[in-house]
Parts: structure tokens; C-alpha cells; sequence
């Protein structure tokens, strides 16, 4: 039937009308759609009105019913809205109650999440309002509440926003978890009428994006496109000709002055930086070098307080701020108006992110993005002239959807157990009806009930295991209060560092910051946090306490987000313009600026063509270095190094230490590294891969890192929440205590096994590894010995973060090292 | 491993043990019995063999020296009664020949009741013998003449090579004014310690224990 007649939809138009607006054709097709009964997915660029595709289709609806029976509804939630940030939702329930307001329609919209105060959360348990805006962990949070599963009946509609940024992420895994458990609610009152719908930026797999949100193939389901296109011009701010970029490092403050003119000439700009620690350090910069800025730039990030942020929010939309230094805490959706140009400060390490950070500025449709690029070093000018023919071709990445994550399993069925409690059968046909799990086998799902009732221990004969346990009325429940506050207070799969808040000790809040760094700090210490110099004084009940200091050096936290490694899209473009640098056969300034360097690289060793594999062997004081340059992305050759330190490792004891980056990985031994060509065939072949890979991932620490969120996100290892929770000592325990426990005395624990396969199927992509190595079977393998270390190999040398393999017996190894530090000593 | 300190001949077990062969006494520290129980009860899936094998560890000790005593530095048990008690009650009648002396450390807190059922000797705040003098934490600054031997620290050594090669062990520590044992739990973290000049460290690795 034809929507369009209803009274619901000609009251839209009107409004629109009234308006001056007139809606775009992805917005009538998602309407039309959304009162068929379809579920589905709408894909289009951002600053095009996409939240009014689906929050109009229920108001439509809503408008319908209400002219049709005039019927109050005693069960209000309506729509529940899925945002993956906080700060988004504050934007989007203000424009939503904008709207009803002018449409006239008494509905009421709230927001749940973890900077909701008590007392609205209160107010919302006594009485749901018709809209609801929820991050994925507070909707886990509602299901953890006694009488969840009453909310949900007339619920219409559940809208994942930016569905591309959860779906990649154990966090897409909890909307995906959270849904079944609404359907299984509805179906269970003989309702069927409800619909989810995503809304996503362009992504490689778009049709797997609405398969994992909506997998039920015996639902309508549809992607609705819009036929729009978002104009976007990027620009790389290259140094002068007499200037030399850094060989490696990632603060990039040499051409911040090179901002200075952009920011004066644009509205308001914004200044992406990769992490927290390094957004403190430009913001302190650009007002050493341009103090006029005082007072007209802010800094942004996720450890900032909630007030702080709210106001720099506010400041943006009234256009009162000339830049805000930010990180991805700004990256989505979140509609600016005043904000003209955007800058990326380093890598943003794939197409996607780099486009969604450029659609920021010029929201409004038909307005032009603007984004520049400030390169950190000087290999980054070559990813600048990768991302940007990348960005032209449209080449954007896939994001992986997890499946299989026993972890976030396990925290959803506590989760419900300290709710309403749950029946294990129904939950199990919801659960294998998700994406997420639709290849799970009987054995895997006793299991893990096993180990939520039983400790996973069905063998012992004292059982004082009592986690969940089946209540008289045949329901899975948690009984113990202290457990389910525990629950409670760790539920999500965003794991990090305990963190604690800081506080003036005049009062007012500032932010947070990691625990591991106060440990560090003595009273009198000063460090740097949202752009100011605090005089640590001390921590008094989990809050660190501070004062504002006159003092212009500082140390910086380092908040230990993790390293995004390069997109594989990214990758092959990267080879491609390694070789177009050299031979100068291209249209890039960015490589125009490099070729001094890559002259460097040909003299000092050799600049690798697309078909060759670069191997440089460099003798110095620290040891014996291999370096190896395939260009496959930091993930790709965390394995692949560990791949090859294994291989040769067979052929004679020795130890290396692993050090990686986009472009290649280290190999350091304090012995020499047996090499040649013949060798370089041997393990970079793609013979014997999947038995060589496991034993080299089983001979170094990358399984155990990955278990580190794992035991988190489990609940094996508490974190704590900041200022909410002193941990009890006597339960504490490490996250590697349990690895090492788990490999010894429980083989079979399916935690450990998804420690093993996160390394094994998200990291390694073993079709991918494959094909790089056949590609450098089939092409030469260039080995040079370069005296010193060359433009390339640089950037890996310095790169902390290690991985170690030995082939050597224990006690020689320690004997060797020991006779070495007395050497040294 | 076998050193000499303060005159005594002492030896340094992989096990994570001290033997006193003039003495016929077996030290060890932390042993940290009911952490895997206590674990549990607070809905912490630690597999419960663990404080088992703990147990069976410390029996082929005990075959290996045929003590007179043993002496637990500390810790002995995690938390409160608990079924991993039990069975530590069952493994003690085995051993009724042998002397149980427990130096009570912070974890300690049953009541001397449930100690007596158990024959364990309590000492408090220390044990002394010879010119050592067992203590479960470390003293401030000691002017005893005895030599202290604590625990409590579940001490471990980061042994740093050349090309950036680093390992990490549990390990004996042997200073100027005290001496630390491991922990015995395998439960246990560890927390490292730093050698200054003229201390001695042991590290424990899996095969035997080395000077480092």
C-alpha cells in the first residue's frame, strides 16, 4: 500500500513544507520501508539527514496510531536508539525534541548512559519514555534490571547509529546479543511487529553489515542507499623545501605553525589527533606558538570530564571556539554546524576513518568537506598520496564483524541471570539465531553454562561454586547481591587501564586519568591534563587530587589506547607508491616532498619495487637487526615475524626480540642471524603455513595479550570504575595469572581457545598472508647490508612495543645474558 | 642450589622452598591455601584443582627432605575456611609425625581453635632459630641481631640481555640485613625486586634455581 496517503506521512510533508525542506529520495524510501514492516540498513554520507530517515519513520507511524485510535499506551518505549558515544546523544535528542515539539506529538525522548544522572534513571524505571537513547552497555545495563523484560513490549523500532563503528567491535556483538534478547521478549507476547534497522557510513561489506544486524532470513529486510555523493577535498600540508621531516616519531609539531593560517582563515577547525596523551602535548604547542589562541581553542578527548565536554560541545555548535584539538571522541556523526575544515595530525590509518573525520566540516548537504593532513614523518607524505587515491577510487575497508567472542557470551548470560533470570533453552535458540553465534555447537553452549553455574568444574566433588544457579521457578539467576553489583559495574567490552578521577582541591572535576600513571607521580609532580598544568598533591578515596599550576613543562599521560594498524586496502596502495615515488612517474606533491628520502633508501640500501621483498641486515652495538619490508599492515606482520623468528629459529638456537610497524618488521638477536637467499625463500614460503603459524603464535605472547580482554570483558579480573569501587585486595589477580593457570590445569577452557583464534582469524587473515607470501615467492627477495640504519628501517628500530621468541634451552639463555650485562657493566 | 648464609648451610629448592639441613626444617612462604576455593565462592572460575596441586607439590618436598618441620613463613591460608581446607585437613593426617609451625602473616586470620584441629604450631610475629628469624613481612629497620627471613612480597627478577631480551622468574632474594623467599602458591603474582650491590638473587626457573 501506499504510504504516502496515510495521515501520519502527510503531516510530515507538511511540517517539512511549512519548513522550506523537502525530504531526499533514501528518506521516503526509508519511510515507505519502515511502515511496510521491512527491516534494514540506510547507507549515506553524512551531514544528509540519515537520523531523520529512521526517526520520522517512527514518528510517522506513531502520528497514525495515535490520529487512529487516540489510544494511550501504558507501555510508552517506542524506539530505542543505539549510540555508540556519549556525546552523541545529547545532539541527537535535542534535535529529535526540537522536532516533536514542531510536529506537535507529546512524546517524550531520554538518555541512558553512563553520564545519566541516578535520578532521571530512576525516573525512567518508573516510567520509560517513548524514545530512548542508549549506548550498547547501558542497554545491557536495562536488561541487568529487575522486571527488563515488562519495558520492552510495544517497543517498534531499534535504530543501531553508526552501525559501521560498532560492527567491528565485540561492543556490535552486545547490540547484536541485546536484540535477540528483545525479539525473544516479543515473540514470547505473540508480538512480531518489531524492527531494527542500521544506519551506516559506506563500509567494503555492506551487505554483511545488515546480516549481522539482521539475521533472521524470514525477515523483510532492505539497504536503502542514498543516491548522494559528499564532496570532499583533501590537501597535505607539506613541509618547504629546505625543511627535512622527522625519520620516525608521531608528534608532528615541526609544521604546527603551518596550521596557524588555516585556523585563522576557517570558521572553526578541528585537529584529529591519533591519541590523548599527544592531543595535551599540540594543544599546549600551538598556544606556546600562537598565545592569541588563549581562550579560542579547546581540547577534547574521553578523558576529559563530562561537564567540560558538554561545554566544549556547546561552544562548538554556537561557533564560539576557533579549533578544538580532538580525538576520536568527535569522530561520528555529531553535527557542527559552525566546524569548516578539519585536520588529521598523523596517519588516520585507513580510508574510512580518514573520510568520516573529513564529512565533520562542511555538514550541510552539498557543502564541501575540507581536510588536511599534517604529516608526523616523513613516511607518512607516502600513506597521505596512498589515502588519498584511495579516497578517490572509493577503496574503503570492510569491518570484520566478531563472532564466536565466548567472553562478551558470558558477561550477556550474568548479565540477564542478575535481571529476570533466564531459561537456558529459549536463550539458546536466540543466541544461535544471532550472527555472532550462529555456528556455536552444543557442546561449546554446555559449556559455558557450565561455567557460569558451575566454575566450569562439573569433576569436583566440593562445589562451592555458586555463581548462577537455577531459582524455583526454573530460572538461571544470580542471588548474591555483591556479585550482581560487580556485574554490574563492569558490563561492556571496552576494556582499559583502571582509571582514576581528578579533582581540584578547591573542587570541580577534570578528567581522568590512568592509575598506572599516578603510581608514578610524587606530591609535587606536574602533569598536563584538557589542556592544563596540574601540581599533583595526592590520592584521597580512588580521586586524585590537584591543583592549577603556573609551571609550562609537563609530563603527559600516556593513556594506552591501542595502535590502529594500517587497512590491507591501504597496504597494496602503499607498495604501489613506493615505486611511482622512486621512478617519479605520478601526480603527488606528497611524493614530490619525499624524494630526497627515498634517494637516501636507494643509496643506503635499496628501494623496493611492487614484485620485491626488501630484507636489510644491520650489524650494530645493540645486535644482530633483520629487517623485513612487505608492507602488509602492523597485524599482518606481527604474525608474519613471528612466522619467520620461528622458522629460523629451527635451524639453530637463538632469541629474538620482535619489533613491527605498517610497512615491515625487526628482527633483533645478540647472535648472528643466519641468512641468505636461499634461506629468505625458505621462510617466507607458504609451505607448511597453518601448523608453522601455530606453533610460532604458541612460542610467543600474542595469545596472552589478547587474553588480557578477554579475562576483563569474562569477568575473571575486576578493572574497577573510577571513584565507585575500591577492589577487594584479597580478590585480585592478574589477567596473565589466569592464562598460565588455564593453560595448566583447564586445556579446554573455551576462553583460552578464543585467546588462541582472536590471533588465529582477526589478526591474521591467513588468506591475506598467504597471498603475501606467494607474491614474494614469485618475485625476488633483495638482501642488503646497510652500515647504518636507513629510512625505512628507522621507524620500526625505535618502536617500543616487543615480542620475544627463543629456540634456546632456558638456562644457557640466562647464563648468556647474565655473562652479557657483566660485559656491559 | 646450596649457599651459605650467616654461617648455615641452606638449600635453595626449585620448588620454591628453603631446606635447613641442620635443622631438619623446610621452609616455605605464602602458600596462599583456599585462594583457589575463595575464588570461587566469589564467582571466579579458578579451576579448583590449583590449590591441589599445590598440595602435591609440597608432599614430594616433604618426600624429598624427610623434615622434622615445616614451617609455613606466612599466609598459609588465603581467606576463611573453605572446602579447599578441607582438603588440606585430609593431606595434613599423612604427615602427623611432622611439626607445622606457622609464622602468621597478614592473610592469616583464622581463630586458634580452628589451628589446633589443624596441629599447626602459631608463632607470632616470628619464628626464630639459629641466627635466622623467620617473620612474614620484612621489618622496617631491625636492630635485631638475628638475621630475618621473610616472605609476603612474592618477590620476582627481570633478568635484562642484550638486544632487548628481558625475562622474568620468581626468585630467593639474599640482602645485606634480610633475606625474601617466593611465594610457593603458583596462584601468585609477582613483584619484582631490584639488586643492588652485594645482595644475591635466585631465580627460579623450571628446571633449577640460578645465582643472577
Amino acid at each position: 500500500m501506499d504510504q504516502s496517503k496515510t495521515p501520519g506521512y502527510k503531516k510530515i510533508k507538511q511540517w517539512l513544507k511549512a519548513n522550506g525542506r523537502k525530504p531526499f529520495q533514501f528518506q521516503e524510501d526509508a519511510w515507505q520501508h519502515y511502515i511496510a514492516g521491512y527491516s534494514g540498513l540506510v547507507n549515506a554520507p553524512t551531514g544528509f539527514g540519515k537520523t531523520f530517515s529512521l526517526f520520522l519513520a517512527v514518528v510517522i507511524e506513531g502520528l497514525n496510531e495515535s490520529l487512529e485510535k487516540n489510544a494511550k499506551n501504558k507501555d510508552r518505549l517506542q524506539l530505542i536508539w543505539i549510540t555508540p558515544l556519549r556525546s552523541l546523544a545529547k545532539d541527537i535528542a535535542r534535535a529529535m525534541r526540537e522536532t516533536l515539539l514542531e510536529i506537535g506529538l507529546d512524546w517524550h525522548v531520554g538518555v541512558r548512559n553512563g553520564d545519566t544522572s541516578q535520578a532521571e534513571k530512576l525516573q525512567q524505571k518508573k516510567s520509560m519514555p517513548e524514545i530512548l537513547l542508549i549506548t550498547p552497555e547501558s542497554l545491557h545495563l536495562l536488561l541487568a534490571q529487575k522486571g527488563a523484560t515488562t519495558i520492552f513490549k510495544k517497543l517498534k523500532c531499534i535504530v543501531a547509529d553508526e552501525w559501521h563503528e560498532l560492527l567491528g567491535s565485540k561492543r556490535g556483538v552486545l547490540v547484536e546479543l541485546a536484540v535477540s534478547r528483545i525479539k525473544g521478549i516479543q515473540a514470547a507476547a505473540k508480538n512480531e511487529s518489531l524492527r531494527v534497522w542500521g544506519i551506516s557510513a559506506t563500509i567494503g561489506n555492506i551487505e554483511e553489515a545488515l546480516e549481522v544486524l539482521v539475521p533472521d532470513e524470514r525477515v523483510k529486510r532492505i539497504i536503502v542507499k542514498a543516491d548522494l555523493e559528499k564532496k570532499i577535498r583533501i590537501k597535505s600540508i607539506l613541509p618547504d623545501e629546505d625543511e627535512t621531516l622527522p625519520w620516525a616519531g608521531h608528534l608532528g609539531l615541526k609544521l604546527a605553525y603551518k596550521l596557524l593560517p588555516i585556523i585563522k582563515k576557517s570558521k572553526t577547525t578541528l585537529i584529529f589527533i591519533n591519541t590523548r596523551g599527544q592531543s595535551e602535548i599540540w594543544y599546549q604547542h600551538l598556544l606556546n606558538i600562537e598565545p592569541d589562541l588563549a581562550g579560542q581553542i579547546a581540547i577534547h578527548h574521553g578523558s576529559v570530564d563530562f561537564e567540560l565536554r558538554n561545554w566544549i560541545e556547546d561552544a562548538l555548535h554556537t561557533g564560539q571556539l576557533k579549533a578544538v584539538i580532538a580525538t576520536s571522541s568527535l569522530d561520528l556523526g555529531v553535527d557542527f554546524k559552525p566546524v569548516d575544515t578539519v585536520v588529521q595530525v598523523g596517519s588516520p590509518k585507513g580510508v574510512a576513518r580518514f573520510l568520516q573525520r573529513a564529512g565533520r566540516s562542511g555538514h550541510s548537504p552539498h557543502e564541501i568537506s575540507k581536510i588536511y593532513f599534517l604529516p608526523t614523518h616523513a613516511l607518512e607524505l607516502v600513506e597521505a598520496a596512498a589515502i588519498k587515491e584511495a579516497a578517490r577510487n572509493n577503496n574503503i575497508e570492510s569491518r570484520e564483524p566478531f563472532i564466536m567472542v565466548f567472553d562478551t557470551l558470558i558477561q550477556y548470560l550474568v548479565t540477564l541471570a542478575i535481571g529476570d533470570g533466564f531459561d537456558d533453552k529459549i536463550i539458546y535458540e536466540e543466541i544461535k539465531n544471532t550472527y555472532a553465534f550462529k555456528l556455536i555447537l552444543p557442546e561449546e553452549w554446555s559449556w559455558v553454562m557450565q561455567f557460569i553455574t558451575s566454575g566450569g568444574d562439573s569433576l569436583s566433588a566440593y562445589n562451592e561454586f555458586k555463581k548462577v544457579v537455577k531459582d524455583e521457578d526454573g530460572l538461571w539467576k544470580v542471588k548474591s547481591r555483591q556479585l550482581a553489583m560487580r556485574h554490574r559495574l563492569h558490563i561492556g567490552t571496552i576494556v582499559s587501564d583502571a582509571m582514576l578521577k581528578v579533582k581540584f582541591i578547591s573542587g570541580g572535576y577534570i578528567g581522568m586519568i590512568e592509575e598506572y600513571f599516578v603510581s608514578r607521580l610524587k606530591a609535587g609532580d606536574h602533569f598536563r591534563l584538557a589542556g592544563r598544568v596540574l601540581e599533583f598533591i595526592r590520592v584521597k578515596d580512588m580521586t586524585v587530587v590537584v591543583r592549577n599550576s603556573k609551571q609550562k613543562n609537563a609530563i603527559s599521560p600516556s593513556w594506552n589506547g591501542g595502535r590502529l594498524p594500517l587497512s590491507s586496502n591501504l597496504g597494496a596502495v602503499l607498495r604501489r607508491k613506493y615505486n611511482e615515488a622512486l621512478d617519479q612517474t605520478h601526480q603527488d606533491e606528497e611524493l614530490d616532498a619525499i624524494y630526497p628520502l627515498f634517494l637516501l633508501q636507494e643509496q643506503r640500501s635499496h628501494v623496493p619495487r611492487n614484485d620485491e621483498l626488501l630484507v636489510e641486515l644491520i650489524n650494530n652495538k645493540e645486535g644482530f637487526h633483520l629487517f623485513a619490508y612487505p608492507f602488509e599492515g602492523r597485524l599482518v606482520h606481527e604474525v608474519l615475524a613471528a612466522l619467520v623468528a620461528y622458522r629460523l629459529s629451527k635451524l639453530l638456537p637463538i632469541s629474538f626480540s620482535i619489533a613491527m610497524n605498517d610497512y615491515g618488521f625487526e628482527l633483533l638477536s645478540e647472535t648472528e642471524i643466519p641468512m641468505d637467499e636461499s634461506i629468505a625463500y625458505e621462510v617466507f614460503s607458504p609451505k607448511n603455513l597453518t601448523e608453522d603459524i601455530k606453533s610460532s603464535i604458541n612460542a610467543t605472547e600474542m595469545a596472552r595479550r589478547k587474553f588480557r580482554d578477554i579475562a576483563c570483558i569474562s569477568g575473571l579480573v575486576f578493572q574497577g570504575y573510577p571513584g565507585k569501587y575500591v577492589a577487594n585486595k584479597h580478590l585480585q589477580s592478574s589477567a596473565g595469572l589466569f592464562f598460565n593457570v588455564f593453560s595448566d590445569y583447564d586445556k579446554h577452557n573455551l576462553l583460552l581457545r578464543q585467546a588462541y583464534d582472536e590471533v588465529f582469524y582477526q589478526q591474521l587473515e591467513e588468506p591475506r598472508l598467504a597471498a603475501a607470501l606467494e607474491r614474494i615467492q614469485n618475485g625476488a627477495i633483495v638482501i642488503t647490508e646497510p652500515k647504518s640504519f636507513t629510512p625505512l628501517s628507522f621507524p620500526i628500530k625505535v618502536d617500543s612495543l616487543r615480542e620475544n621468541m627463543s629456540s634456546e634451552e632456558l638456562e644457557q639463555r640466562i647464563a648468556r645474558m647474565k655473562a652479557e650485562s657483566e660485559k656491559i657493566k | 642450589m646450596t649457599i651459605t648464609s650467616q654461617g648455615e648451610e641452606l638449600i635453595l629448592d626449585k620448588e620454591r622452598a628453603l631446606y635447613l639441613p641442620k635443622h631438619q626444617l623446610l621452609a616455605i612462604s605464602d602458600l596462599h591455601l583456599g585462594k583457589s576455593a575463595h575464588f570461587r565462592q566469589a564467582g571466579l572460575q579458578v579451576p579448583a584443582t590449583i590449590g591441589l596441586s599445590d598440595l602435591q607439590r609440597l608432599s614430594l618436598l616433604i618426600e624429598k627432605y624427610d623434615p622434622k618441620v615445616l614451617l609455613i613463613n606466612g599466609d598459609m591460608f588465603h581467606h576463611g575456611l573453605n572446602t579447599d581446607i578441607e582438603i588440606f585437613e585430609r593431606w595434613r593426617m599423612q604427615y602427623h609425625h611432622i611439626k607445622f609451625l606457622l609464622v602468621k602473616g597478614n592473610h592469616d586470620k583464622l581463630t586458634v581453635a580452628d589451628y589446633e584441629a589443624m596441629h599447626i604450631e602459631i608463632h607470632e610475629p616470628s619464628f626464630c632459630l639459629g641466627p635466622f628469624c623467620f617473620i612474614h613481612d620484612a621489618p622496617q629497620n631491625t636492630k635485631e641481631e638475628l638475621y630475618p627471613i621473610s616472605g609476603h612480597v612474592h618477590p620476582g627478577v627481570s633478568i635484562v640481555g642484550k638486544a632487548k631480551q628481558r625475562l622474568k622468574f620468581p626468585c630467593f632474594y639474599f640482602g645485606k640485613k634480610h633475606a625474601i623467599l617466593p611465594a610457593f602458591s603458583l596462584f601468585t603474582g609477582l613483584y619484582n625486586v631490584y639488586p643492588k650491590a652485594d645482595e644475591r638473587i635466585f631465580a627460579v626457573t623450571p628446571k633449577n634455581v640460578v645465582e643472577v
